[in-house]
């Protein structure tokens, strides 16, 4: 177990390599000088030169790239020339939104997925069933920011339920909090709790058929008990591999959630960033979140692991 | 049973099959209207008509138009062309990107530990960030769109081939063939490609699907085609701002986007319960 | 007294008392409050002298106060000045400072922070370059008096200095020493009635009350006379997408928004808590064409793209359909400046005559080469009108490469010749005619008619009104001759603010929130 963990770890050092490696590429994609791009016309060649050194661009690329590695490694991710402070720190002080906004899609898409699909998958074929998986369908279709648009004007402008948009942050307001989150997290985790929906179903019917359910029936156990201790366990595998796939339609999804909701995270910083060629700061929210996709993914691994025991690797 | 009785239960299936039949019905809707954009739509998308700004659907403009007069239909119509090019394009792309990763990671050990670390690594770039973060370098426009999402998709369907290449070479009747001296590359393509053009046509759809709401997401977000070229997310994003005047501006891009994933979503189902691995003949 | 009649006047004194108290509560300003005011967007800079952005406009004039200021007829009117004086020949103007005023570093302000300010901003604003154009020596007699000697006699002296668009604010001398004219200043300090608290870029700005500010006495006049800051604070949150800036003053999450699209007019009237404000003037939409490269360089074409316009539906669609939205006028200072509106017949603004602009074309040699014509979604007039006059000029033979780019990427490239041949933007109210930016040498487009830039020299020499104002009209008819830019009609705003808000001056061109106070 602990090998596996160790071995698992190791792992992700080359995937992590190639992440930082096409992170630094991305800068080097632009035509032309990218410094000047980034100071604009009225930089004097005195102001270019300096840039290019702290950059680093003066070196051969191999050096750079090495240079790049032990720079990230220090935490260094350089310097946004516009917000005027460390990348790093512009980061941090916008990954909370970021941050709380996912999870809560996250958990709009489990607590609403989840036990759709059980619910279908206990009674197959039934009315309960169809309306669910068709609702389930158009909800992965359904784009999410389409979604939000017609949620800011039905909740917050004609009904006045809600606040069309903002951010308050829950260690500062938690009810505040809960109020702004709710239209961004619902538009965001709707499509994916209908995959998480469909997906609970198809695996709870697959484990319903398992032997040791039809041995649990056989002993006598009430069908309730049945279904919700026994075969959810089961079920919960794949929901679980799902969460890291969803984790990364999550993040792309929320950057525009963040614009249409005024959600001041990292969506918003890094549209702001490439609006203002601010390229230090767009490599350092793809490399973070690229970053935080490849971690999810391993604590998905190793939720495997304890969720079902009788799964080992070798 | 043979290879032609197989191959014509095959086709039985999938024609039964109701999510592929309705899944390709409404795609080929789509395809016909994105070939046949000029012929079914009423006005030129891009005329401005000023007087006859936000005016809701009637007989001269069946859904409406937008706040510089032009018309919703026609746009609607339209903007399916750009859709399909990225759909099509990006399907395309990353089906031939994974089938030589696939191929090469499944037949030839030493590169295959690299090549997956690489794999893994590019599949964790969230696709939308990386599109826009190529706008940074490289202007906005439909390519941008097309390269990253190619990038983050390539390695899924790479992984597809390389699992099949793993599981077919050392199969008897293979590794009679390389005894004979037949050299990879045919093998590759008489024995593997047939059987992963399942799959991949599955993964296709799903790919195709979300290249198309990737490509409306970031029209709405102002980085993908030029604004004043139809496209789906262009009219949505257009009509945000006079959503509670003229709500039919962004409805119906929207209902287009919803039903053309409707589409390529059933057809990928269909397509996975047809196509079940066990059935396939090797 | 009968006791039934002595309840009843006691009752009718007390409602009489209540009634007033009423009144009075309903016109007394409350201290306190945290105004959230909904912005379009980042300022470029925080930096009065740096930018002519209208963002770090109105942002600074909270912040910073220059000497001069323009009251209600926009004339200017003394603010960090006490008073001036100027000699015989009109080649020195003597300015005494006003005693006892503090920055909010704490220290007070005189003539060593005067001249150091200024001497930047004459050397990095567009009115503070063509003032000290005229400029021979600028210095400080004693503690609360500076003297500026010109080279010659100039009209623009007070106005200059009055302007309130990359004005001159009088900053510390440690701060304006510091920072080279060509970069950003970093350090915010001046001597608003508003100081700087924070600034988290993209998400908000926020001032706070200032309580040693030392107001003028009078009241308020325009942009001048006193300033109370009955607010504990003014939070600028950055709300770029126009549609929620909107949607958060209905729902009271804003006090007030600017810059809203005009499709939201109808909604706001209807609401019963927010009150819509029409701002005259705003802008007048112009496009600017690159006279130093490429095709715009040809004068017929220019003209030709003049006299195919048919601007009123142009300026129709942009104002949403509404016609209180916008106004045709042909004049290049807008009616509200009423000292340089000009009511001149004949001018060939707005033809739209598409035989004439054909025969122009041709005229011009010109072989349907692309005209980059460059707008931003940013500013959604901009865009609307851009995409608008694409169709009127493709329809009579132009060739149109329309590229729309983000506002920040268009300033950066309006400053070389080689990327663009016209670009979009407005053109806000000017209080004298040798302001327009436009009509000079060093702003995009490069105006450098030999004509028009000699009649702006004698804009800035001649003293007497009347000799002026035939100037100008003279340089209106060049103006519509030689075509340096297109001017299209006027614009109005649209702003929104919430009924809780009391006090806001709705005649000034800009916004301020000093003497605003929130009634919750």
């Amino acid at each position: 177990m602990t090998a596996y963990l160790i071995r698992r770890i190791l792992a992700l050092v080359p995937v992590l390599a190639v992440v930082v490696s096409v992170a630094f590429l991305l800068i080097h994609l632009i035509p032309g000088d990218p410094v000047s791009v980034m100071l604009g016309p009225d930089a004097t060649p005195a102001q270019i030169q300096a840039a290019r050194q702290a950059l680093g661009l003066d070196r051969p690329l191999p050096e750079q790239l090495l240079k790049f590695y032990a720079r990230v490694l220090r935490g260094d991710l350089g310097r946004s020339y516009f917000l005027d402070r460390p990348v790093t720190q512009a980061l941090l002080e916008r990954a909370e939104p970021t941050l709380v906004l996912t999870l809560s899609a996250l958990l709009v898409a489990i607590v609403i997925g989840v036990p759709s699909g059980i619910v279908a998958a206990a009674q197959p074929g039934s009315l309960w069933d169809r309306t669910l998986m068709l609702a389930a369908l158009l909800g992965v279709c359904v784009p999410g920011f389409w979604l939000s648009l017609n949620f800011i004007y039905l909740f917050a402008v004609r009904l006045g339920w809600l606040p069309a948009a903002g951010y308050a942050s829950i260690f500062v307001d938690p009810v505040a909090a809960l109020r702004y989150m709710v239209l961004p997290a619902v538009s965001l985790g709707f499509s994916q709790s209908a995959l998480i929906a469909r997906i609970s179903r198809s695996c709870m019917l697959e484990a319903l058929q398992q032997d040791y359910i039809r041995t649990a029936r056989a002993k006598g156990l009430s069908h309730a008990t049945v279904t919700w201790v026994h075969a959810f366990r089961n079920a919960l595998v794949p929901v679980v591999t799902v969460i890291g796939i969803t984790m990364a339609i999550l993040i792309g999804g929320a950057v525009v959630t963040e614009i249409v909701f005024n959600i001041p995270g990292l969506g918003r910083l890094i549209i702001s960033a490439v609006l203002r060629r601010d390229y230090p700061v767009v490599q350092g929210v793809i490399l973070v979140t690229a970053t935080a996709y490849v971690l999810i993914n391993l604590v998905v691994d190793l939720l495997y692991v304890f969720i079902d025991p009788r799964i080992r690797y070798e | 049973m043979s290879d032609a009785v197989a191959r014509a239960t095959w086709r039985r299936r999938l024609g039964r099959n109701r999510n592929v039949v309705t899944g390709a019905l409404i795609v080929t809707l789509v395809v016909l209207a994105a070939l046949f954009a000029g012929a079914i739509s009423t006005h030129n998308p891009r005329r401005l008509d000023p007087p006859n700004r936000l005016k809701p659907p009637s007989a001269q403009n069946y859904l409406g138009t937008d706040e510089f007069g032009r018309d919703v239909w026609s746009l609607v119509v339209h903007g399916s062309q750009v859709s399909l090019l990225v759909g099509a394009t990006t399907m395309v792309l990353t089906s031939l990107g994974g089938i030589v990763v696939g191929l090469v990671a499944g037949y030839y050990r030493r590169l295959d530990i690299a090549l997956m670390r690489v794999m893994d690594g590019l599949m964790a770039f969230p696709a939308i960030l990386l599109a826009i973060a190529l706008m940074a370098a490289r202007g906005s426009g439909v390519g941008n769109v097309i390269f990253a999402l190619s990038v983050v998709y390539t390695p899924r369907t790479a992984m597809l081939i390389r699992s099949t290449v793993l599981s077919i070479r050392e199969l008897d009747y293979v590794l009679a063939a390389r005894a004979l001296g037949r050299r990879d590359l045919a093998i590759a393509f008489r024995h593997i490609l047939p059987n992963c053009i399942g799959p991949l046509l599955v993964q296709g759809s799903f790919i195709f699907a979300y290249a198309i709401l990737a490509e409306a997401i970031l029209g709405f977000l102002g980085v993908g085609v030029p604004p004043y070229v139809p496209s789906w997310g262009n009219v949505i994003a257009s009509g945000k701002n006079v959503i509670r005047e003229a709500f039919w501006v962004s409805l119906f891009p929207g209902v287009a986007l919803t039903l053309s994933g409707l589409g390529l979503n059933l057809l990928g189902d269909g397509l996975r319960d047809t196509l079940d691995p066990r059935l396939r003949v090797p | 007294m009968a006791p039934g009649s002595f309840r009843r006047g006691f009752v009718a004194l007390v409602a009489m008392l209540l009634s007033a108290s009423s009144v009075a509560a309903a016109e007394t300003p409350k201290r306190g409050g945290v105004l959230r005011v909904g912005n379009l967007g980042e300022p470029p800079a925080l930096d009065a002298h740096w930018t002519t952005a209208s963002i770090t406009e109105t942002l600074t004039n909270h912040v910073y106060e220059g000497l001069y200021s323009l009251d209600a007829s926009n004339r200017p009117t003394p603010m960090l000045a006490e008073s001036h004086t100027v000699s015989k020949d009109g080649l020195t103007y003597t300015f005494k400072l006003r005693q006892g005023v503090k920055f909010h570093s704490g220290k007070e302000m005189t003539s060593d922070d005067v001249v150091p300010s200024l001497a930047r901003w004459g050397k990095q604003s567009i009115y503070g370059k063509a003032l000290f154009a005229q400029v021979a020596d600028w210095r400080a007699l004693d503690k609360y008096t500076v003297e500026m000697k010109l080279k010659e006699k100039s009209a623009i002296v007070l106005i200059s200095l009055a302007v309130p668009n990359n004005f001159g604010a009088i900053y510390p001398k440690e701060i304006a020493e510091k920072f080279p004219p060509e970069v950003k200043a970093t350090e915010w300090v001046g001597t608003g009635p508003f100081k700087l608290a924070e600034w988290k870029p993209d998400q908000y700005i926020r001032m706070v009350r200032f309580d040693a500010y030392r107001s003028r006495n009078e009241q308020p006049n325009g942009y001048g006379g006193g300033k109370t800051a009955w607010l504990d604070e003014i939070r600028w949150i950055s709300v770029p997408e126009v549609a929620t800036r909107v949607a958060q003053v209905e729902t009271g999450e804003l006090e007030f928004a600017d810059d809203l699209n005009l499709d939201a007019y109808e909604r706001i009237r209807k609401n019963p808590n927010v009150k819509a404000i029409v701002s005259k003037p705003y802008y007048w939409l112009v496009a600017v064409l690159n006279k130093k490269e490429g095709l715009m360089t040809n004068a017929k074409l220019r003209q030709a793209w003049q006299a195919a316009i048919d601007i009123e539906p142009i300026m129709k669609n942009v104002a949403g359909g509404h016609a209180d939205f916008y106004r045709m006028d042909s004049s290049l200072a807008p009616v509200e400046i009423a000292a340089w509106h000009t009511k001149l017949a004949g001018l060939p603004w707005n033809e739209h005559n598409p035989e004439k602009a054909r025969r122009l074309l041709k005229e011009a040699g010109y072989k349907s080469e692309p005209i980059r014509f460059m707008a931003t979604q940013e500013y959604k007039w901009m865009y609307d009108f851009a995409l608008l006059t694409k169709q009127q000029l493709e329809d009579v033979g132009f060739n149109i490469d329309l590229q729309v780019v983000d506002w920040a990427t268009l300033v950066k490239r309006r400053n070389n010749p080689k990327e663009y041949d016209a670009f979009t933007t407005g053109i806000g109210a000017f209080y004298d005619p040798t302001h327009p930016v436009f009509l000079t040498a060093s702003w995009p487009g490069w105006t450098t008619d030999d004509d028009i830039l000699k009649l702006q020299a004698e804009l800035a020499r001649e003293t007497d009104p009347k000799k002026r104002m035939a100037l100008w009209e003279m340089q209106t008819r060049q103006f519509y001759e030689k075509v340096p830019v297109i001017r299209y009609g006027d614009l109005f705003g649209l702003r929104a603010m919430r009924t809780s808000m009391k006090g806001f001056n709705e005649k000034t061109e800009r916004i301020r929130f000093y003497n605003v106070w929130l009634d919750k």
